[in-house]
């Protein structure tokens, strides 16, 4: 034997730092139970005699994938804090499967394409409302409606997601959320989860109904004769969400100036806190709710900007009267909250209007809403902290907390604001630079301010852009590559960036 | 003919508070001190005649040795808040008729005690007593001290007299002044170590300290009267954020008056400034003059020096001064850093545990008398007291009662401030503020 040592063992494999086979045993459960949705446009499919079988093919072939990544799962330890991003993160391009299946099954020839059906699926469950369609009512009913419950599902998933789950990751801030939620805290995050879902399900659910209600009586009662049943579901499915599709062409235009104030009301609703919501409907307590920092600037944001906007058509000569200030009212709400519906066509507005436009996309709704962007209480914050910035510019020893309805946040938290804005705008730049550079390869030739319109509108889950990507138009033109480009940008929009951009560091898989 | 009343007094604790609280007490009363440390027992008992026992005041068996069961009052005034709540507690299994006074800086406590929830009478914190004395003195810039009683209806207040005081006072006899605020009453003029009540002919002189009693309006009147041009102070400075430094900030906030807090720790600047939304929160040592200058320090009206160490706030106050600053205010820890501190021209000094002990001796004193100031180190005292209906004074006009060493500044008849003159006469039942020597307040009690 020789001196020294011996190597007994040989050094151990490196091993992965996250669960995979217990995260995809989740992400299998989930996709198992969303793919039970498809039953209700195949019961719809029978009702109005359209084929069913695509949505009963996608939902089995889901249900199959859904069953052997559980399978794939079964006896791996319970997954933690770092598989929840790998979590989100798959369960949406999941869903977005599902939902793209049904679209290429029916050979549908608007989307035959796997990247223009994964586009409008995208679009769907990131409730974006951004479409490729060009001729929307070629659509069997039950497959437009299939559309417009991708949306409404997807907004189920993003209250769960903002309310319950990014706050236990960390994502932005957590501390803005996590007081803010109503019931008892719980300590189990699946407990967590599930007593949240139920509370505010259930809100979300009673308000989509009181709207389709409200809506189907304008349509019974003749106040607005474009206003059938089937249209008061399909827009209260999308507004909820603040998703934005539309199985009319045109998109919300045709209703009447009733309808289209009633989808205002709810709109504003959508892009609200629902934690506060719930307070104020369900708990009633307004006073609390009507305090909250956050709401008041939302609302004051889109009052400015819809007089401001009111005034700019009125004076320009493009709307009149009541119109001035509804067109303007709704189109500012829809681009903040990050709906997306278009009362008229916006395009031809003047550079002021889509300034306006283009702008809120950029503010986005409240913090717990199911509007997307970067959302209204980041910019408070982030205000807050200039404030402070240059306060102590002046006087350097000044300690000033920064506040939020009166209790401190702490620097943690904004320290991820600042870094979530700042990658917000870098993939905004991004995006808007892939888009532009495409056009002068293979894609449609596109003005500067359109791929910036573009990209926010994607990024920010809005749905229509300017030029041909307009309210009334369509994204087809748009080459695959860019379209492949806005898809990932949905997708991180949508997620709030950091969990997916979490994924693509090395320390994540590393022990 | 009305003994004075035999109390006998356990005194848990033989710091500060405790030997302040003995000083005031002994002799009147009957006194048991408990202490762990007999280098602080043994001063005492050679000073004073009180009983000390060695022994940990929060043991139970130790306090039955000791005799707690046959106390009348019980002083728990460790520096360690745990410690008197124990000795308090057992204190009231021993003796369930004693009353029990703890000292503490917990604001928990102190909340529990207010809910009726913590099972002591009375519950004494140097933090809010000292934020108290000095919120007060800021108030009044040109007192050396004051103190409120009935109510807020009566205000005593101690001026002292210097070369800058107006001209028109000094160097005259009282009468030719002229000017006397009105409802009010100088009660003694203090001079080195002689006490005079004024009369007629008394003469003002640089030096002297006065004691006016009257409506808080009157006394305080009494400081422009004696140097005109001192305004209301509305914007403080207070040096150190330690738990005296944030109970100060929080009442001047609470009164109104605009604070900037310095505290050179990060992390406790940070917590103060979180607490404390309405105050500016500076992460300095306020050593610092650039600093000083820049934040334009000197620019306030008055500062409030709430260091730990009364070296640091000396320096501190006299660069501000420098600065400055002319109203500067410090809390002292060493007693031996008053004369300090009035030498180097500070000019209110605070002794937390002074004022402590002055309200915890307040608790000792006879069940009409319901409040207490000390003055010049407790070699006077200002009582608020009920007469008795068989009080040989009831009856006599002011000028008549014999004076011994006590002056009546004022009457609250009927549940309202009356400020006598010398005919005015004593009637059964009047709530009196007396100013009177120390020694002489078992005396007044009994007459009275």
């Amino acid at each position: 034997m020789t001196a020294g040592t011996t190597r007994r063992h040989p050094p151990r494999p490196r091993r992965l730092g996250v669960e995979l086979r217990g995260a995809f045993g989740l992400i299998g459960t989930l996709t198992k139970v969303l793919s039970f949705a498809v039953l209700f446009p195949t019961a719809l499919a029978i009702g109005y005699s359209e084929p069913f079988w695509p949505f009963l093919a996608a939902g089995a072939i889901m249900v199959l994938v859904g069953l052997g990544l559980e399978r794939m799962g079964r006896g791996a330890p319970p997954i933690g804090f770092r598989e929840g991003f790998f979590v989100v993160a798959v369960t949406w391009l999941a869903a977005a499967t599902l939902g793209a299946l049904p679209y290429l099954i029916s050979g549908e020839p608007q989307l035959d394409r796997p990247v223009d059906a994964y586009f409008e699926a995208m679009s769907g469950f990131t409730t974006t409302g951004a479409s490729v369609l060009t001729d929307i009512p070629a659509l069997d009913h039950s497959m437009l409606m299939w559309r417009q419950f991708t949306q409404w599902l997807g907004g189920m998933g993003i209250i769960v997601l903002v309310l319950a789950v990014l706050p236990r990751l960390r994502v932005g801030g957590r501390q803005l959320l996590e007081s803010e939620m109503p019931g008892p805290e719980v300590d189990d995050l699946a407990d967590r989860i599930r007593s949240t879902a139920q509370r505010l399900w259930l809100l979300y659910v009673a308000l989509t109904a009181v709207q389709a209600l409200i809506l189907a009586i304008f349509g019974w009662t003749g106040i607005d004769d474009r206003m059938t049943p089937f249209n008061a579901v399909a827009h209260a499915f999308t507004t909820l969400p603040t998703g934005g599709f539309s199985p009319e062409a045109r998109s919300v235009e045709s209703f009447a100036a009733a309808s289209q104030w009633v989808i205002v009301i709810f709109m504003t609703l959508a892009g609200m806190n629902f934690a506060l919501l719930y307070r104020l409907f369900v708990r009633r307590k307004a006073r609390a709710a009507s305090r909250d920092e956050e709401a008041r600037l939302y609302l004051t944001i889109l009052a400015l900007m819809s007089v401001l906007l009111a005034v700019e058509l009125w004076q320009k000569g493009f709307q009149h009267g009541e119109a001035a200030f509804r067109h303007g009212t709704f189109q500012v709400v829809s681009m903040m909250t990050t709906t997306g519906y278009a009362s008229t066509d916006f395009i031809i507005w003047p550079a002021f209007a889509l300034m306006i436009l283009v702008g809120v996309m950029l503010v986005g709704g409240s913090a717990g809403s199911t509007g997307g962007a970067i959302k209204v209480v980041r910019h408070l914050l982030i205000g807050k902290v200039l404030r402070r910035e240059l306060r102590q510019t002046l006087h350097p020893e000044v300690v000033i907390p920064i506040r939020l309805n009166g209790a401190v946040v702490d620097e943690r938290t904004l320290r991820a604001i600042a870094a979530f804005v700042l990658l917000y705008i870098g993939l905004f730049a991004a995006g808007a630079g892939l888009i532009a550079l495409d056009s002068a390869f293979e894609g449609p030739p596109i003005s500067a301010f359109d791929a910036i319109a573009a990209t926010a509108t994607t990024l920010g889950n809005v749905g229509p852009g300017l030029g041909f990507a307009g309210p009334m138009g369509s994204f087809e033109p748009f080459s695959d590559f860019s379209t492949i480009v806005m898809i990932a940008l949905m997708w991180l929009g949508r997620l709030e960036i950091v969990p997916v951009i979490v994924l693509l560091t090395r320390g994540y898989w590393r022990v | 003919m009305y003994p004075a009343p035999a109390v006998k007094i356990f005194v848990i604790g033989a710091g500060q508070v405790g030997s302040t609280i003995v000083e005031a007490l002994h002799g009147e009363h009957n006194l048991t001190v408990i202490d762990l440390d007999p280098g602080r027992l043994t001063p005492l008992a050679y000073r004073y005649d009180v009983a000390t026992v060695e022994a940990n005041g929060a043991s139970r068996r130790a306090l039955a040795d000791a005799g707690v069961r046959d106390a009348d009052l019980v002083i728990a005034c460790t520096s360690r808040d745990e410690a008197n709540l124990v000795a308090a507690t057992f204190a009231r299994i021993e003796a369930p008729r004693a009353t029990t006074v703890i000292r503490t800086s917990n604001v928990e406590y102190i909340e529990l005690w207010r809910e009726g929830r913590l099972d002591v009478d009375f519950v004494v914190s140097s933090e809010i007593e000292t934020a108290n004395a000095i919120t007060r003195v800021i108030r009044v810039p040109a007192a050396v001290q004051t103190d409120i009683f009935a109510e807020g209806q009566v205000q005593m207040v101690e001026y002292e007299v210097t070369e800058l005081t107006n001209p028109d006072v000094l160097g005259k006899p009282l009468r030719e002044c002229g000017l006397v605020p009105r409802d009010s009453r100088l009660v003694a003029i203090i001079r080195g170590d002689l006490m005079i009540i004024p009369r007629g002919d008394t003469v003002i002189t640089s030096g002297d300290r006065l004691v006016v009693v009257g409506s808080p309006e009157a006394a305080q009147a009494w400081g422009d009267l004696l140097s005109p041009g001192e305004g209301v102070v509305e914007d403080v400075v207070v040096f150190g954020g330690g738990q005296v430094g944030v109970a100060i900030a929080r009442q001047l906030l609470e009164q109104h008056i605009g604070v900037r807090l310095i505290e050179p720790d990060r992390e406790r600047a940070r917590r103060i400034a979180e607490d404390l939304p309405d105050a500016r929160v500076y992460q300095a040592t306020g050593l610092d003059p650039d600093f000083l200058e820049r934040e334009r320090i000197g620019q306030a009206q008055a500062a409030v020096f709430a260091m730990r160490e009364d070296a640091k706030n000396h320096y501190a106050a006299t660069l501000a001064r420098v600065h400055g600053i002319d109203f500067t205010i410090a809390i002292i820890h060493d007693p031996i850093a008053r004369e300090v501190y009035e030498h180097s021209g500070v000019d209110v000094t605070v002794n937390p545990r002074q004022v402590t002990a002055e309200e915890i001796v307040r608790f000792a004193h006879d069940p009409r008398t319901q409040q207490v100031a000390m003055i010049e180190d407790d070699r006077f005292e200002v009582l608020d007291i009920t007469t008795s209906p068989t009080s040989e004074y009831v009856g006599l006009m002011l000028r008549e009662m014999p004076i011994r060493g006590a002056v009546i500044g004022a009457i609250v008849r009927d549940g309202k401030a009356v400020f006598p003159h010398s005919d005015d006469v004593l009637q059964a039942g009047d709530r009196v503020i007396v100013f009177t020597e120390s020694s002489r307040v078992a005396d007044v009690e009994r007459v009275l």
